[in-house]
């Protein structure tokens, strides 16, 4: 009965995921620092010409938060649902020192990304000078960016929200190439599979399943009107080695990822290390 | 006068001892086949086992003829199991099969289904209607088995998808017995075809002639059943009908195309096939050469496209079927020289007897009958060499035209469809309703089977008696 599994395959392989456009509402933002109120309103004003984009339908509400309505993690996170924002804007290591160490996202952003369902934007932190030249002036280059983008409507969405008209959306999937390399060495023990079969065709579907998403993606923006181009990048690499490296090729101004995990309450295991490590640009934690 | 008197009298040169022998040798042979499932073996070493010892005893107690044979005014040494093959029928079935192997990977048949399943719209009644008509045509032109096996693979993801897998049941189940009333339509379509269209000289015109009329009422009204029995409906609202176009939008219907030149090219041949094979019995030089000829012919022009591995689609080939037939036919010409058809002639002969009418309906309702409850091949072969034997009322041979023969084609292919082992297409799609993990016991096919294989048992024997 091989040909059965055989048609299955090629059927469910020609079924493809659909791309759905669902425009995003961004009507309030929260601007949280720790500064003092006129150095935070400086820092609120470098935020809304950064994210000049989201003026396209409406002027958004601005509130900016100074360093003193906060002391605590409780305290931020009553001002957040006081305020139930659209998004959140911030940087690491709040009320701390610890941003000259680059380990940890410091322990208000950590909570901010888990407890609460608002998207939040992590900008490199204003002391610490680490932010690229081109870092919080625009957004003509925005990279969504995963390990697993087949599906991800909302991930594209709100990428496709943060990209200036006429400007660059990224669409990238890497997959990694240790937990590839790791299967492929068990199916190299195994005598009735043939191995280089077997890793030619598998990554080949690995990889053809994003690009095709993409393919969806493009066409759906470009019906809905969207003045973007879309540009896609799929490929199989080292996670951390590889975006850091596309973020430097690309230029890009913001990278959007998912950090919210179904199954555990800490951030995604992906996007910690790549929000602890990728300091120089805005990050858009979803 | 009994029937050991007619027997001796007929084949003196055997006693009636050794021809009950062999038949009940060929009883068990039928048994074994019924039994398949349960005895977990191939059937080509089922049937083989058989042919051995078929004969082993034969060259023990029978006359048989070990030659030399005289081909071409030569004389010729070969084994006495070569000439028993019928090699006709054999080059047919692997050539065949191999056409379709190849021509299946331009994507044809899968384009084919996707664009049927996206012009549905998604629609449950649209889709079975679809898929239904899809069957018989794959049927036809491909073989049962064959297409089974794609329109049930894609039933089972596009149900999926649509999140309408509660029909999965009845879909896979309809189109299951609608392989029969498609591999009814031409003389390429099943085997017991082949083999009582080569015995009967039937051409494939006269065939599909004789036989669409039928498999067009069939068709229809095994749809009409289906959606009744199953609560096929088509969707009340808009937004559902929305929801379902979107979901198979989602379907690319050029996934499976590696080269559009070889997609082309292979929709191209197909067509090309179908009347090489239809016109081969008027076609000059090619009448000689035979239909196996042509199917062996455009099997090998479309391997020249994989010229560095055909060795592949050699492994895809049925040698287990192909095995099947030639045991078969082995055990068929023992079974000849032992007098047993001789023996079951005699008593289909007081079926005929009965009268033109009740007479082939007999026949018909008997061959179905037999056929559900094991292999329709040797039934078909067994008929087809029985009757072409038997004499007609005023003498000469039985032409093509005459019902007995249409009879035993009948009941041969829609008695498959009254159990799940009658026939290798139900068998396949009762393998994909369990690989769904969906439970359907033997007793429980037959109770959802039984109203559908009347409805075109009754249908066969108005057309056989009262049309044709």
């Amino acid at each position: 009965m091989t040909k059965v599994d055989q048609f299955e395959s090629a059927f469910r392989a020609a079924s493809k995921t659909v791309f759905e456009y669902q425009p995003i509402a961004v009507r309030s933002i929260l601007v949280i620092t720790d500064r003092s109120e006129s150095e935070a309103d400086v820092f609120g004003k470098q935020i809304s010409d950064f994210l000049s984009v989201l003026r396209s339908d409406g002027s958004p509400r601005w509130r900016i938060v100074n360093g003193s309505e906060f002391d605590t993690v409780p305290e931020l996170l009553a001002l957040v649902e006081e305020e139930r924002p659209d998004l959140i804007c911030t940087y690491r290591h709040l009320h701390s020192e610890s941003w000259r160490w680059p380990y940890t996202l410091g322990e208000y952003v950590d909570v901010l990304a888990q407890v609460t369902t608002t998207p939040v934007i992590v900008l490199p932190h204003p002391d610490a000078m680490r932010a690229s030249e081109h870092a919080v002036k625009d957004t003509l280059a925005v990279m969504a960016m995963t390990d697993h983008l087949t599906g991800d409507a909302v991930l594209v969405n709100y990428a496709a929200r943060f990209t200036e008209p006429s400007g660059k959306l990224f669409l990238t999937h890497i997959e990694d190439e240790a937990t590839f390399e790791r299967y492929m060495g068990t199916i190299s023990r195994i005598p009735s599979i043939d191995t280089e079969n077997a890793r030619r065709t598998i990554l080949e579907q690995l990889l053809k399943e994003p690009k095709d998403y993409i393919r969806s993606c493009r066409e759906v923006l470009e019906a809905e009107g969207l003045p973007l181009a879309v540009e896609a990048i799929v490929t199989k690499g080292h996670h951390l080695r590889e975006f850091a490296k596309l973020v430097e090729k690309h230029e890009v101004d913001l990278l959007v990822l998912n950090t919210k995990d179904e199954d555990q309450l800490a951030m995604h295991g992906l996007a910690y290390p790549l929000a602890v490590e990728l300091r120089q640009i805005p990050l858009l934690l979803l | 006068m009994a029937f050991p008197d007619l027997q001796e009298a007929a084949h003196p040169e055997v006693p009636f001892g050794t021809t009950m022998l062999f038949a009940a040798i060929l009883v068990g042979l039928i048994a074994s086949m019924a039994l398949e499932e349960k005895l977990h073996a191939k059937k080509s070493l089922i049937v083989g086992i058989f042919a051995v010892i078929c004969l082993f005893l034969g060259a023990v107690l029978l006359p048989l003829p070990f030659g030399p044979y005289e081909i071409g005014g030569q004389q010729i040494h070969l084994p006495v199991y070569i000439p028993a093959i019928d090699w006709g029928v054999i080059a047919i079935i692997l050539g065949a099969s191999l056409f379709v192997d190849v021509t299946s990977k331009s994507g044809l048949f899968t384009w084919i289904a996707i664009r049927l399943t996206k012009s549905s719209r998604g629609d449950p009644l649209k889709l079975l209607w679809y898929y239904g008509l899809m069957t018989v045509a794959f049927s036809a032109v491909l073989n049962n088995v064959t297409a089974m096996i794609i329109v049930g693979s894609l039933s089972t993801v596009s149900l999926s998808k649509l999140d309408r897998s509660d029909k999965l049941l009845g879909f896979l189940l309809i189109e299951g017995l609608l392989t029969n009333v498609g591999g009814l339509l031409t003389l390429i379509s099943s085997v017991p075809n082949i083999i009582v269209g080569t015995a009967a000289g039937i051409s494939f015109v006269t065939f599909f002639l004789k036989a669409s009329p039928f498999v067009a009422v069939a068709t229809v009204v095994s749809l009409v059943i289906g959606a009744k029995v199953f609560g096929i409906r088509s969707l009340a609202t808009r937004e559902e009908r929305a929801e379902a176009a979107r979901l198979v939008d989602g379907f690319d219907e050029n996934d499976g195309i590696e080269s559009e030149a070889f997609f082309w090219f292979g929709a191209f041949m197909l067509i090309l096939f179908i009347i090489a094979i239809a016109t081969a019995s008027v076609t000059p030089y090619i009448n000689d050469l035979g239909m196996g000829f042509v199917a062996l012919t455009f099997a090998l022009v479309m391997l020249i496209r994989y010229k560095h591995e055909v060795d592949t689609f050699y492994q895809t080939i049925d040698w287990d079927l192909l095995g099947f037939f030639a045991a078969l036919f082995v055990v068929i010409n023992v079974m000849e020289h032992a007098a047993v058809l001789a023996l079951i002639g005699m008593g289909l002969e007081r079926m005929i007897a009965l009268g033109p009418s009740l007479g082939t309906g007999a026949i018909l309702v008997s061959a179905a009958l037999f056929s559900s409850v094991t292999d329709n091949i040797p039934l078909a072969a067994m008929l087809a060499k029985i009757i072409s034997d038997i004499p007609m009322a005023g003498g000469g041979i039985r032409p093509p035209t005459d019902p007995l023969w249409w009879a035993v084609i009948f009941g041969a292919n829609l008695g498959g469809n009254l159990t799940p082992i009658g026939s290798a297409s139900t068998l396949v799609a009762v393998t994909i309703i369990h690989k769904q993990k969906i439970p359907l016991s033997f007793v429980a096919f037959v109770k959802k089977a039984v109203p559908f294989a009347l409805a075109q048992i009754v249908l066969a024997l108005i057309y056989v008696l009262f049309v044709m």
